[in-house]
């Protein structure tokens, strides 16, 4: 029971990083209908702007807000230099822009820190717990708290400010909002810079959980997260941490509890293929 | 002069929708804009709104040239538009939907006393406050829109083919409400529409638009008079000669 609970806490711990990282995702496809592959360019980028910050200042404070400014800068520049001048063409036009902003990031990354994996060694400064006989790991309680706090913030922008009210109604019809006296490529460049923000922090708290930062970091959760946007239903924010936080727990007790033997990584594309199969608007998504 | 449009150029891509039209709306005027589906309406309002370039021609308002401007910023100068069909933002609330015409404007309006008002012209809105828009009816949904415009207390009022898809009955209702804000609020309204009689009947003046050029204008009266236009767009040729027989 123990290590059943163990294995639980980890998998929503696992669900939480997945969930940073495809929120941008969710929020880019929400307001532009585009795939954004090269946002795991930036949740990687984030991990080793946080490790540089990290370094030069011996603080993980001032680690996380240069990955957050700087991811934040890099968001609106792929927006702005290279989605916003393609979105005249079909859908696969920015898709394949954006595989290759994926490669090339990876590239610049592997040129610039080298082909090593680099080690993150900064703590999380959060208590370990111990809840109904079950150790919590202060990697994990920090990893809960900040994830609960990014998704409190980003539920009261959304809902309660209005510059949230912006954000939904460029989503639902850009020209319209325009007429409404609504800069909608400015709300459009701000949810890049907040959903590269997050991916930036998603980036630092890998880089500490694992203890490692690499170059090709972002290579599986670049189809992970599209996967999990499936799943979830394309654009919708609920939609994308659900079943990010599904697949977190899937994974770990599927696979490492019950030991089914699985590669890990599969299980994400089973699940997106049964909800192509069967359910093809997604858990949360509305056709 | 509100509202002058001189050669106004509007084509996608290779395909030209408007050919240099130039009409005039003087403020406190109900214009209208009739003419048969494709002959260019709608490209003209969207043009005026600024959520299609203009390719030549130019476009003042209050004097000021506004052509290169970006719609956001036509619609805080005062311009504001109830689209074709509505297109009220559907998953938003019906009060959410009123919130967003006020955008930027919530400090310099009396938000809460022009909610009241709409909500005595349309008390619908006020029933539904909190549905998503997309599950009101059609006629509700066009109710929603023009709320949304006039929430923000326009100087310039574009409507679009308001009367599409709604009955008779609604129709003539929201041709009387247009005619009253014009009337008793002093709205200058310019109205796009198929509907030419409905439009004609509450407008001052009115422009005759045949594949993106405009043929005819004047008073609304004299061309609800006009033989041609009787039988182009009224329907009424056929009817007064089977009177006649």
């Amino acid at each position: 029971m123990h290590l059943f609970l163990e294995q639980l806490l980890n998998g929503v711990a696992i669900g939480s990083i997945y969930a940073l990282v495809t929120l941008g995702l969710a929020l880019v496809y929400g307001i532009l209908r585009i795939l954004h592959v090269a946002h795991a360019a930036v949740y990687t980028v984030g991990a080793y702007l946080g490790l540089l910050f990290f370094k030069m200042s011996g603080s993980l404070l001032v680690g996380c807000a240069g990955a957050i400014a700087g991811c934040a800068v890099l968001g609106v520049a792929i927006e702005r230099l290279i989605y916003f001048p393609l979105l005249k063409y079909p859908p696969y036009v920015p898709l394949i822009a954006s595989i290759a902003i994926l490669l090339a990031l990876e590239e610049v990354c592997r040129l610039v820190a080298g082909p090593y994996i680099l080690t993150f060694p900064a703590q999380l400064r959060f208590p370990a717990l111990h809840v109904l006989g079950v150790d919590v790991p202060s990697s994990v309680t920090g990893i809960l708290c900040i994830t609960a706090a990014i998704l409190a913030f980003l539920w009261f922008l959304t809902t309660r400010t209005e510059t949230g009210l912006a954000m939904r109604a460029v989503s639902q019809d850009l020209a319209i909002a325009d007429a409404m006296g609504i800069n909608s490529h400015a709300v459009i460049s701000f949810t890049f810079a907040v959903g590269s923000a997050i991916a930036a922090v998603a980036g630092v708290l890998v880089g500490i959980y694992y203890n490692q930062v690499y170059s090709t970091m972002g290579s599986v959760p670049a189809y992970k997260t599209l996967a999990i946007i499936v799943v979830g239903g394309l654009g919708s924010v609920p939609g994308a941490v659900a079943a990010s936080l599904l697949l977190g727990i899937a994974e770990t007790l599927l696979i490492g509890y019950a030991h089914i033997p699985l590669p890990r990584d599969a299980l994400a594309f089973l699940a997106m293929i049964a909800v192509l199969m069967w359910r093809s608007e997604g858990l949360f998504g509305s056709r | 002069m509100l509202l002058e449009v001189n050669r106004l150029e509007i084509s996608y891509g290779d395909v030209r929708a408007v050919h240099g039209v130039d009409f005039v709306v003087e403020e406190g005027e109900l214009v209208s804009i009739i003419g048969a589906n494709g002959a260019g309406k709608t490209s003209i309002l969207n043009g005026l709104m600024g959520l299609v370039p203009a390719r030549r021609g130019s476009i003042r308002f209050h004097g000021q040239e506004i052509t290169a401007v970006p719609a956001h910023k036509r619609a805080h100068g005062g311009i504001r538009l109830v689209p074709e069909r509505a297109r009220v933002f559907p998953r938003l609330s019906v009060f959410e939907n009123l919130l967003t015409g006020a955008y930027g404007l919530r400090k310099k309006i009396d938000l809460d006393g022009r909610l009241r008002w709409l909500y005595e012209l349309f008390p619908i809105l006020e029933e539904r406050r909190d549905q998503p828009a997309q599950t009101l009816s059609g006629g509700e949904q066009q109710q929603l829109a023009i709320a949304r415009a006039l929430i923000s207390d326009p100087r310039l009022l574009l409507v679009d083919e308001i009367s599409m898809g709604l009955m008779p009955k609604l129709v003539d209702q929201v041709f009387d409400l247009l005619q009253s804000l014009n009337r008793d609020l002093g709205l200058t309204i310019l109205l796009v529409e198929q509907n030419a009689r409905a439009s004609l009947e509450i407008s001052h003046r009115a422009y005759v638009l045949e594949t993106g050029s405009v043929v005819m204008e004047g008073p609304a009266k004299d061309l609800l008079n006009n033989p041609d236009i009787r039988k182009a767009y009224l329907g009424l040729a056929r009817e007064e000669e089977a009177k006649r027989q």
